[in-house]
């Protein structure tokens, strides 16, 4: 929340920046949103301790009350019951060694209590709860330039000292060249080594494929768990799903998604 | 460590802060109020989701069938063209009910509307006989309309030239009384959206009839109209009479209220929505009985009975316009069925959540979410009570209950400004608050003399009973200032 506004609208890959404008001075830990509907039986799936091991971890339970019942009302009757879950999850994911705020919401729209969350804690990513059995390579599908600093800092936060392959993945743009896109993962390559990850760990890939979320669902395949950006909603998108959505579906695996930069308020 | 305030991440804000729910369309100050209340304490906080449109939606939506599509004909028969003026004197009295209201609203943003100021503000023996009288009062009121919606599903079957054996006002009622409660108690689809266009469209069509009729009152298709002489034989008592009649379609205001929980930044739009649908609903009856009753004569419009206005819009522009007001009639009439079942069932939640009833009745139904306990004791009385097609007794009981609960919020307004314990600090503050609540007060109850006999007698029982109850069950109970 300390940002530079300006951080994220450059051209450039302009990455280190944020550590060095104030990040810093909060934690070094970046904040992964964990949405959970707790009283319909959602958990933390295997392997998400350990993925978000080093995350400040802001884990959300959440219930959806239909309209005609006052959110009072609903929070009297489980509120209990669905703090204490919470309780739970959040011990089995501190033990992993996270940082673990958990709150829990009742709410009439899922959307809306999720993007005030991702708000208040000014969070890097989302992740889409599915499990793994275990956490070593890990696939970052990268769009463009544009808001790549937040998901360089993420898999820097999550991935430096933990042992964790890398794959940097782009599939190339229309009128984009193979150069092009090599040379971007390249750029986010050497942050990526700034900040602390392995050299030999992280390996590039370009790829010129006609449906991206095609191609990504299919990389994914032999990596344990995806770092994607998010969408804007368009037109697209409501009929078919946000990209990241569709990956998690065929995935089967966690999801990370990285959210856009919000406006400073 | 794992608990949500973990003392060494400084950055976010902590589970009390967090309530001030700052909205992400961005630009808005965090309402403090609001952060009080949903203050985690223990359970879980509560998302804010219903904004200043849904607010007023929910007014305007519970408000608009009565007013226009069931009582113009009923009211011009009785008082003329001086209807007008009943329904003007109606949003006078509304408005000056809505503005103590918006004041105690925004000291206590809870669900449960005028119940919970009284019950706090006045105590627990004046919260239970007006929390029960809400009950009962809404479920009137949902009967009522549910018959103003069958009449116009029979006006259905009349415009496709279908002959029915009988009436079909009162059984469509009844089946579409059972049809919204079951819908309530297993429909989980969020119908926020739908009820917002509902009253869009509703308000579009309204007004480009009611701009059409009321340039063709004055003149400007043709001749003008002669218009009737404007107040009725009996002078000022007939006006009065009708005022209090319909008066019912100004109840919806205060239902803004019983949603008051899921209202964001209540400060600003619980005051803007309540006294908003009163201004809103109010300049459109007034108009409508201007337009109808210079279309016919009041007699004439009486024999047309709840169904007046379509034939009125036939007038201007033939089969069309009919038809676009038998579907605005019956969009309108059941979006106020509707929202009364609910609040009524959220007023059966408030005095179970209190004690003043056993708390069996709020419970939730874990499969759907539901509180069917509430909403049954809301859907079945309803349904009887359409079964017996009385809409004017109907009408004034439902208001009855009301006005008792509105004369009484501004003695609650009134004695909470002079005794000012601590926790009361509106963040909106009614201009001329006692002068306002105290008129309001007495208009009120002054309002409920000039009622039917039958409606005083059933809705003083009514509250007797309510009265009894309390004595026999909830003596103990001490609401008084309890938050």
């Amino acid at each position: 929340m300390t940002e530079t506004p300006a951080e994220d609208g450059g051209e450039q890959p302009e990455v280190g920046e944020g550590a060095a404008t104030g990040e810093g001075a909060e934690t070094d830990r970046p904040s992964v949103l964990v949405p959970l509907e707790v009283l319909e039986g959602e958990s933390p799936p295997p392997g998400t301790p350990e993925l978000l091991a080093n995350a400040r971890v802001v884990l959300l339970g959440y219930h959806v009350i239909p309209e005609q019942t006052a959110a009072e009302q609903a929070r009297e009757q489980f509120g209990e019951t669905a703090m204490s879950k919470l309780g739970e999850f959040a011990d089995r994911l501190a033990e992993a060694g996270s940082d673990v705020e958990t709150r829990l919401v009742f709410t009439h729209d899922k959307e809306t209590t999720i993007d005030r969350l991702i708000y208040e804690y000014d969070c890097l990513a989302v992740l889409v709860p599915n499990s793994t059995e275990r956490v070593d390579s890990v696939l970052v599908a990268l769009r463009g330039t544009i808001g790549v600093g937040r998901n360089v800092r993420l898999v820097a936060g999550l991935f430096a000292d933990a042992g964790v392959d890398v794959t940097l993945y782009h599939v190339l743009d229309e009128g984009e060249s193979l150069d092009d896109g090599e040379s971007f993962l390249n750029g986010v390559k050497t942050d990526l080594v700034e900040r602390g990850i392995d050299l030999d760990r992280i390996e590039t890939l370009v790829e010129d494929a006609d449906a991206s979320i095609d191609a990504i669902a299919g990389r994914a395949e032999s990596h344990d768990a995806v770092v994607m950006g998010e969408t804007d909603p368009s037109v697209t998108t409501f009929v078919f799903g946000m990209p990241s959505e569709l990956v998690a579906e065929r995935f089967l695996g966690p999801v990370l998604v990285v959210q856009r930069e919000r406006p400073e308020e | 460590m794992t608990d949500s305030e973990s003392p060494d991440s400084p950055g976010p804000p902590t589970a009390t802060e967090s309530g001030a729910a700052v909205s992400p369309a961005g630009g808005d100050v965090p309402d403090a109020l609001a952060a009080v209340v949903d203050a985690d304490t223990g359970e879980g906080e509560l998302e804010r989701t219903i904004g200043l449109v849904g607010g007023l939606a929910i007014g305007v939506g519970t408000m608009i069938g009565a007013g226009i599509f069931v009582f113009p004909g009923l009211a011009a028969e009785n008082a003329g063209p001086a209807a007008s003026l009943s329904f003007a004197i109606g949003a006078v009295i509304a408005l000056l009910v809505a503005l103590p209201a918006s004041e105690l609203a925004t000291a206590m943003p809870r669900s449960g509307g005028g119940y919970f100021f009284i019950s706090r503000g006045l105590g627990s023996a004046a919260g239970a006989v007006v929390g029960l009288g809400l009950w009962l009062g809404l479920v009137f009121a949902a009967a009522f309309y549910l018959v103003g919606l069958g009449s116009y599903a029979g006006q259905v079957f009349l415009e496709a030239g279908i002959a029915l054996p009988i009436d079909p006002a009162v059984p469509l009622g009844v089946a579409f009384g059972v049809g919204l409660t079951a819908l309530s108690l297993f429909g989980t689809e969020n119908t926020a959206a739908l009820q917002n266009g509902i009253v869009i469209l509703l308000l579009v069509i309204l007004t480009l009839f009611l701009s059409y009729g009321s340039l063709d009152a004055l003149g400007v298709f043709g001749a003008e109209r002669v218009p009737e002489r404007f107040f009725p034989p009996g002078g000022a008592l007939p006006v009065l009479q009708t005022a209090a009649l319909v008066f019912t379609s100004y109840l919806g205001f205060a239902q803004v209220a019983t949603v008051a929980g899921d209202i964001t930044e209540p400060s600003r739009n619980l005051p803007l929505a309540m006294v908003g649908s009163v201004l809103l609903v109010g300049v459109f009856y007034v108009v409508t009985i201007f337009v109808a009753t210079s279309a016919f004569g009041s007699a004439r419009l009486g024999e047309f009975g709840e169904t007046a206005m379509v034939e009125v819009a036939r007038s201007f522009v033939g089969l069309p316009g009919a038809l676009a007001i038998v579907v605005a009639g019956l969009l309108a009439t059941f979006s106020s069925a509707n929202a009364s079942i609910l609040s009524a069932s959220r007023a059966v939640y408030a005095v179970s959540r209190d004690g003043v009833i056993p708390e069996t009745a709020s419970r939730l139904n874990l499969a759907y979410g539901t509180p069917h306990v509430a909403l049954g004791l809301a859907g079945g009385p309803i349904v009887v009570l359409a079964a017996t097609g009385q809409v004017a007794l109907l009408a004034e009981v439902a208001s009855f209950l009301h006005l008792v609960m509105y004369g009484l919020i501004c003695v609650a307004l009134i004695k909470l400004r002079r005794e000012d314990p601590a926790w009361y600090d509106p963040s909106f503050r009614c201009p001329a608050g006692f002068a306002v609540a105290g008129v309001g007060g007495l208009a009120s109850f002054a309002l409920i003399a000039f009622m039917q006999s039958a409606s005083i007698g059933v809705g003083a029982a009514v509250m007797i009973a309510a009265y009894g109850w309390y004595r026999y069950y909830a003596t103990d109970v001490e609401l008084k200032g309890d938050f």
